[in-house]
C-alpha cells in the first residue's frame, strides 16, 4: 500500500487520476515522463509527443481504469454514483465486467455489508448523506476485487466509526489479496500504521521524500512539517493551540455575561422530515449564544446539516421554533441574513457562483468587507496575485473547501455555520482556519461547526453537541487536550 | 412531492409491487402509444375521456398509486388542460364564421357550437395524454425502464444511459436550482437574476462531466455486459397488455 501525502493543492488527486487511468481520456493536458502500471505505459499510450510508436503499429485500445485492472474512489463521493437505487450502483462496475447475475446477487450484499451499509440494496442513493454516499461509491469500487485499487480520502466525510470501518476493510484487503492500494488520506493516525510506503509530495507536486513510513519519517519529518503535511503522532500544535488561547482571551464577553445578550440560535423543539416515514430530527432543541464555540457531532445522517440548514431558514421545519437573532430566518430579507450568518455548505461546488475566484470572493460584499476578504483568502493560502482568475471549479478539492469559507466567513456574521470546515486541508489550513475562527468568536460571533474532525473540535471549539437517532444524545464541553483521532 | 421529485417520483414499494409496477414498462410504454394513436382515429370527445377515466382508476387500484401523490401531479396539468381548452374555445377560428351556430355573445366575443365541440375535444384528449403520462411514470421505476430498454428492446445501453441522465437531468435542475437560489440568498443577492441560467448551464455540464468520468471509471463500454435484475416477460404483460388493446378498440367503437 502507497500513502500519498502532500499539502492542499500539490497534485494528489492528479496523481490518483493518473493512475487509475483517467487522466489522458477524461481530463486532457500535457505529459512529460513515463507512468507505468502494471505493463501499461499510461503516459506514453496517451500521446505525449515523444512516443514515436512506428507508424504501422496497429492503434491501440484506449486506456480505460477496468482495462488497468483499477478501481478509483474520486473526491466527491455524490458525483461517482451512477445508478438510483444503492444496490444497482454497486452492481454497475460488475455488470460492466459481465459477472454473471447470481455471483453479482452474491457479491452486491457483501460488499455493502464490508462498508457497514447492510440493508441498503434498495435505498434512493440520492437520499443517502455525503458519508453514506462515500460508503457506496466505495463498494462499488470494491466488488469487482480491483487489482490497484485507488482512493482518494476516502473518509473525508465519513464519521470516525465509518472511518475505522473503511480502514478495516482495507487492512483486510492489504492482507488478504494481492491487490495494490494508493491512498490519499490525511487522517493520519490509521492511514500511516497501514502504509507500506509514502510518497510526500510539496507544494509544487515535486517529491519531497519516498520510501518506507519509518524512513520518510526518520529523513524528512521536519520538511513534512513545513510543507503542512499532517505527521503521526503530531505533539499539541502550537500554531492552533495559540490560535486557542487568543480566542479565549478574546473572548471576554462569555455568553451570558451580557446583559440582555440575545441567543444567536435559539433552536426549540424542532421536528424535520424528508419523507413523513423517516423523521431526520425529532424534537431537537439547541440554543447558541454570541462568542461560543459549538461542534456538532454524531454519526453520518444523524441531521448535522438539517440542523444548519433549518437554523439558516434554508429549510423549513415540520415542527418547532427556529430563531436566529431574535428572527425566523426564513422571514429575513437575503441581504439582512447575510449580513447575521455564514454558512459553508458540505460541497463546495454547489454553493459557487463566480467564473472566478476574485468574482466569488467578492460577490456581493461592501467595500471594507472585500478588503477583510482579500486578507483571508492570503490567509487561507488562495493568494489573489495567484488565484483571482482561475476557475473555481479548477481547483483542488482542499483550495475549494478554503474558497467556500473565505466567503462564508468574509462578512464577519454572528452566526458561524460550517458543515465539515476541515476536510481535505492539511496542516497549515487547519491553523489558518482555527485562527481565524478565534478571532471572529472574540468579537462575538457563534460557531456552529458540523464535523467529524476531533482535532478541529478540540482545537476550535469548546462544546460538542451530540445528534443521534433525531434526538440532542449529548450537550457538553469538549475536554481540552483529548487525543485527535 | 418537490420539484425534484416530480419526473422520477420516488416510488412507494407498495406501488412498485403493484400490478401495473410489475407490468413489464415496455408494455406500460407500448399500450401509452397505441392509446394516443387510437385517439387520432376520432374527433368525439368520449373515447379520449374513457381513456381517461379508465387510465386514472387503474393507477389507483391496479398501480396503488396513492390518491395524493396522483393528485398533487395531476393538480398543475389540470390547470393546464384548462387553459388550452378556454383559449381554444375563446379564439377558435369558428367564432367567426357566421355559418356557425351562435351559442353565446359578450360585447365583441361570439362564441359557437363549433368552438365548443373543437374545444371539448382538444381538452379531453390533452386530458387523456396527461392522465396516461401521469399513470406510466408512478408506476414506473426509471432503472426498470432502462433496465427493460436494453434488455429486451436492445437498445444500446449508452443511448439507454444516456436516456436516463437525461430523465434524472430535469430534476437535478430542480435541485440545482434551489441551492444556487440558496447560496444567492446566503450572499445577501437577489435570488432571481439572470445570472441563474449561467449558473445552471455550468451545473448542468458539471454533471454530464462527472456521470461520464464516473461511468468510465467503472468500466463502462463497449464490451460485454450482464444486468443485475433480470427482465422477463410475464403473464401479467399478456393479460395487461390484451385488455388494454380492447379497451382502446371498445371505445373507439362506442363513440361511432
Amino acid at each position: 500500500m502507497l500513502l500519498v501525502v502532500g499539502p492542499s493543492g500539490s497534485g494528489k488527486s492528479t496523481l490518483a487520476k493518473a493512475v487509475a487511468g483517467l487522466l489522458p481520456e477524461q481530463f486532457p493536458g500535457e505529459w512529460q515522463g513515463s507512468l507505468r502500471v502494471g505493463d501499461v505505459d499510461v503516459a506514453r499510450r496517451a500521446g505525449s509527443p515523444d512516443a514515436a510508436a512506428p507508424a504501422d503499429a496497429p492503434p491501440e485500445p484506449p486506456i480505460t481504469t477496468t482495462g488497468l485492472g483499477a478501481g478509483i474512489v474520486l473526491q466527491e463521493p455524490a458525483s461517482q454514483l451512477v445508478m438510483e437505487r444503492v444496490g444497482d450502483d454497486v452492481a454497475f462496475g460488475l455488470e460492466n465486467l459481465a459477472w454473471s447475475r447470481a455471483a453479482m446477487r452474491e457479491r452486491v450484499p457483501e460488499a455493502l455489508a464490508g462498508v457497514g451499509l447492510r440493508g441498503f440494496d434498495d435505498r434512493r442513493s440520492t437520499w443517502l448523506s455525503g458519508g453514506e454516499q462515500q460508503r457506496v461509491a466505495l463498494a462499488g469500487v470494491l466488488a469487482p476485487g480491483p487489482g490497484l485499487l485507488v482512493l482518494d480520502e476516502p473518509t473525508a466525510h465519513l464519521d470516525p466509526l465509518g472511518a475505522d470501518a473503511v480502514f478495516r476493510v482495507l487492512r483486510s484487503i492489504r492482507e488478504r489479496t494481492a491487490a495494490t492500494i494508493v491512498l490519499i488520506e490525511h487522517r493520519v493516525a490509521l492511514a500511516w500504521p497501514l502504509a507500506d510506503l509514502v510518497l510526500a509530495l510539496d507544494d509544487d507536486g515535486r517529491p519531497i521524500d519516498f520510501g518506507a513510513p519509518r524512513d520518510v519519517l526518520g529523513r524528512s519529518a521536519r520538511k513534512l512539517a513545513r510543507a503542512g503535511v499532517w505527521l503521526p503522532d503530531d505533539p499539541a500544535l502550537p500554531a492552533a493551540s495559540a490560535g486557542k488561547a487568543d480566542a479565549a482571551g478574546h473572548a471576554s464577553p462569555t455568553p451570558g455575561d451580557l446583559p440582555g445578550a440575545e441567543p444567536v440560535i435559539d433552536v426549540a423543539d424542532v421536528r424535520f422530515a424528508y419523507t413523513a416515514a423517516s423523521p431526520v430530527l425529532r424534537s431537537v432543541s439547541l440554543v447558541v449564544g454570541p462568542g461560543e464555540r459549538v461542534a456538532l457531532v454524531g454519526r453520518n445522517g444523524s441531521g448535522k446539516t438539517t440542523l444548519l440548514r433549518l437554523a439558516l431558514g434554508l429549510l423549513a421545519p415540520v415542527a418547532g421554533r427556529v430563531r436566529l437573532v431574535g428572527h425566523d430566518p426564513r422571514r429575513l430579507p437575503a441581504a439582512q441574513l447575510a449580513r447575521l450568518a455564514g454558512f459553508v455548505a458540505q460541497e463546495p461546488e454547489l454553493g459557487f457562483l463566480g467564473q472566478s475566484v476574485r468574482e466569488e470572493i467578492e460577490l456581493g460584499l461592501g467595500q471594507e468587507q472585500v478588503a477583510y476578504a482579500h486578507e483571508l483568502a492570503e490567509r487561507l493560502r488562495l493568494p489573489l496575485a495567484e488565484f483571482a482568475d482561475r476557475s473555481p471549479y479548477r481547483l483542488s478539492g482542499g483550495e475549494q473547501r478554503r474558497l467556500s469559507l473565505v466567503t462564508g466567513l468574509a462578512r464577519r456574521p454572528l452566526l458561524l455555520a460550517l458543515d465539515e470546515p476541515t476536510f481535505g486541508q492539511d496542516r497549515r489550513g487547519h491553523e489558518a482556519l482555527v485562527e481565524a475562527l478565534g478571532e471572529l468568536v472574540g468579537e462575538g460571533s457563534a460557531l456552529l461547526a458540523a464535523t467529524h474532525d476531533e482535532r478541529f473540535a478540540r482545537d476550535a471549539t469548546d462544546r460538542r453537541v451530540e445528534l443521534a437517532d433525531g434526538w440532542v444524545l449529548a450537550d457538553e464541553p469538549v475536554p481540552p487536550g483529548r487525543s485527535a483521532a | 412531492m418537490t420539484a425534484a421529485t416530480f419526473l422520477a417520483p420516488d416510488l412507494e414499494l407498495s406501488q412498485r409491487e403493484s400490478a401495473l409496477g410489475r407490468t413489464n414498462p415496455l408494455v406500460k410504454l407500448g399500450i401509452s402509444l397505441a392509446w394516443l394513436l387510437g385517439l387520432g382515429f376520432t374527433l368525439d370527445v368520449r373515447p379520449p375521456l374513457i381513456l381517461a377515466v379508465v387510465a386514472l382508476v387503474a393507477g389507483l387500484e391496479l398501480g396503488r398509486i396513492p390518491t395524493g401523490a396522483l393528485a398533487r401531479r395531476l393538480a398543475p396539468l389540470v390547470v393546464a388542460v384548462i387553459a388550452i381548452a378556454l383559449t381554444n374555445l375563446l379564439f377558435s377560428t369558428h367564432n367567426p364564421d357566421p355559418a356557425a351556430r351562435e351559442l353565446l355573445r359578450i360585447g365583441p366575443l361570439r362564441v359557437t357550437q363549433e368552438a365548443v365541440e373543437a374545444a371539448a375535444g382538444l381538452g379531453a384528449r390533452v386530458a387523456a395524454i396527461v392522465s396516461v403520462g401521469a399513470v406510466f411514470v408512478l408506476t414506473t421505476d426509471p432503472t426498470r425502464l432502462v433496465d427493460a430498454l436494453v434488455q429486451q428492446a436492445h437498445v444500446s445501453p449508452r443511448f439507454a444511459y444516456g436516456f436516463l441522465a437525461a430523465y434524472q437531468a430535469v430534476p437535478r435542475l430542480a435541485s440545482d436550482l434551489a441551492s444556487l437560489r440558496d447560496a444567492r440568498r446566503l450572499r445577501g443577492l437577489r435570488q432571481l437574476h439572470p445570472s441563474l441560467l449561467v449558473g445552471l448551464l455550468v451545473r448542468a455540464i458539471r454533471h454530464a462531466d462527472q456521470l461520464s468520468i464516473a461511468m468510465d471509471a467503472r468500466g463502462f463500454g463497449p464490451g460485454l455486459r450482464t444486468a443485475y435484475r433480470p427482465i422477463a416477460w410475464t403473464r401479467l404483460d399478456l393479460v395487461v397488455g390484451v385488455s388494454a388493446l380492447a379497451i382502446v378498440v371498445a371505445a373507439l367503437v362506442a363513440s361511432r
